[in-house]
């Protein structure tokens, strides 16, 4: 049963990839608009961070450095303030969003506006931070985040035509009013979700925070393995659901009761409830990944003292800037703006952050100071270097792309 | 600066390095810079910058991914030491274990 427990980590990472608030809506979104048409850039991104994820992994298991001070070690102080900046601001507006969420699927259940959640949501959020152990807080969450399975069991039971579902996958292009320009734009937005940069800041401090070192590299490697392809797979059985219920009859997803609303059909009130657990997990367990990687990010930049393996007083800039975050979440949250929009702005600094987080870790992934025997091989190096490719385009397209198609409209 | 042997690059292997305490582990700050003797040859590292704190090179006691000082006298933990008496010790179980 421990072995379990060993890779809620990398399943808690996975969620804030995958499966968060923006992603719900977004996979959903795309499966209406697109059916499985965009199946393969999940694929593609679910590899993209299973390869940098480890790469990370493994040098925190080796060394004990954490993603963000790498990245100020090889691109400088300036370039690595650069990088700051724009990751923090990608993963402070998926935090604020993310508490958006939480208040969100409260308002679902209960029928109370989430303005009045909200505050609230950012109370707990907190106080959880503060007080609970981080490999339980990774447990409890990464557990019922798994909840959302339910899609996939929903997808069954509303008996699709497989056959058509492959057909869709298997050929990725866009049709009906669908343009080449909304299916791009598409495309990046959830491969730059898969390889968002606060999940390999996460991921890394959480080897920090839960003591790798060298032994726990089969651990590093399960978390990795197991932990990302299921968020993939979570995110295509939500788009599967809307691509069954809503594309045949052309309704477009906008809202987080429309994501839901498959698997009420499919299993009733119970699923329904199931769901909702599951949606509250997951936006909470990417609250508290985002939230935490704004204080790791910081932190580990101006080298103060982090982590929740000492107590709040012994690293108070850390928990400082975390608490602002939150207040920062709350005061945005209560001016009305959509937490969903949230997250699509987000898109314009994760194309700054995106190659400035990566390129660091592939170029000390070779430093044998860092990696000792553990440096990548070839095939890595060729598959690094395909994918920096990768997210120099999608980080050069995305804005233009935001720009032509009003976001996806 | 060779250490044991070995040949260290100061730009690569000091700079922007993450200070660490000897013998607490608690991590102190980042290498902002470095003070060379340049009388000495050939010149050698005579101290760590960080923020406006000098460490002197004979407080370094190990290069490695981090670089592990003894502090002593320098103090690098004032603006983590004013948060924590201004706000974090008021708000309740600051000084609580993480179990």
């Amino acid at each position: 049963m421990k072995k379990v427990f060993a890779v809620t980590l990398g399943i808690l990472t996975a969620i804030g990839g995958f499966v968060d608030i923006g992603d719900l809506v977004t996979n959903a979104l795309v499966g209406a608009r697109f059916g499985m048409r965009l199946s393969w850039v999940v694929v593609l991104g679910v590899i993209g961070i299973c390869l940098y994820a480890d790469m990370s992994g493994r040098i925190v298991a080796v060394s004990g450095r954490p993603v963000f001070d790498l990245i100020r070690e090889r691109l400088g102080r300036r370039t690595g303030l650069v990088a700051l900046i724009a990751s923090f601001l990608v993963t402070l507006l998926t935090l604020i969003a993310e508490i958006g969420g939480v208040a969100l699927a409260f308002e679902l259940a209960s029928g109370v506006n989430y303005l009045l959640w909200a505050p609230l949501a950012a109370l707990a959020v907190w106080l959880v931070i503060w007080r609970v152990k981080f490999s339980k807080l990774e447990t409890v969450f990464g557990l019922m985040g798994l909840l959302l399975i339910v899609f996939a069991v929903a997808l069954w039971k509303l008996g699709p035509d497989w056959g058509q579902l492959v057909h869709q996958a298997t050929n990725p292009h866009p049709t009906g009013h669908e343009t080449w320009a909304t299916y791009a734009y598409y495309a990046i937005a959830l491969f730059g979700a898969a390889m968002t940069p606060y999940e390999v800041f996460f991921f890394s401090s959480g080897g920090v925070e839960e003591k790798w070192t060298r032994r726990d590299l089969v651990t590093e490697r399960s978390n990795v393995f197991i932990g990302f392809p299921l968020g993939g797979l979570l995110s295509l059985a939500i788009a599967g659901c809307a691509a069954v219920l809503y594309l045949p009859v052309g309704i477009q997803v906008e809202t987080l009761g429309q994501v839901t609303l498959p698997v009420a059909v499919a299993l009733g009130k119970l699923g329904l409830a199931i769901v909702l657990i599951g949606v509250f997990a997951a936006t909470f367990g990417a609250a508290l990944e985002t939230s935490l990687s704004c204080g790791y990010t910081i932190a580990q930049y101006f080298g103060w003292q982090w982590g929740k393996f000492v107590r709040p007083r012994q690293a108070s800039r850390f928990h400082l800037v975390m608490i602002i975050c939150l207040l920062l979440a709350i005061l945005t949250l209560m001016t009305m703006v959509d937490p969903v929009l949230v997250t699509e702005y987000s898109v314009v600094f994760a194309a700054m952050a995106l190659p400035l987080t990566y390129l660091p870790i592939l170029i000390i992934a070779n430093d044998p100071d860092y990696l000792r025997d553990q440096v990548n091989g070839r095939v890595r190096n060729v598959l690094g270097l395909i994918y920096l490719g990768l997210l120099l385009v999608a980080s050069i397209a995305a804005i233009p792309l935001m720009i032509i198609t009003k976001a996806g409209r | 600066m060779t250490v044991a042997g070995k040949v260290l690059h100061a730009q690569l292997h000091l700079l922007n390095r993450q200070l660490i305490d000897q013998a607490t582990g608690a991590l102190l700050g980042k290498v902002d810079d470095i003070e060379l003797d340049l009388q000495a040859d050939p010149p050698v590292v005579s101290a760590l910058i960080s923020g406006r704190e000098r460490i002197p090179a004979l407080q370094v006691m190990e290069i490695d991914t981090a670089v592990k000082i003894v502090p002593g006298e320098v103090n690098l933990t004032r603006g983590d030491d004013w948060v924590e008496r201004h706000i974090i010790d008021k708000i309740p179980g600051a000084g609580h274990a993480p179990e």
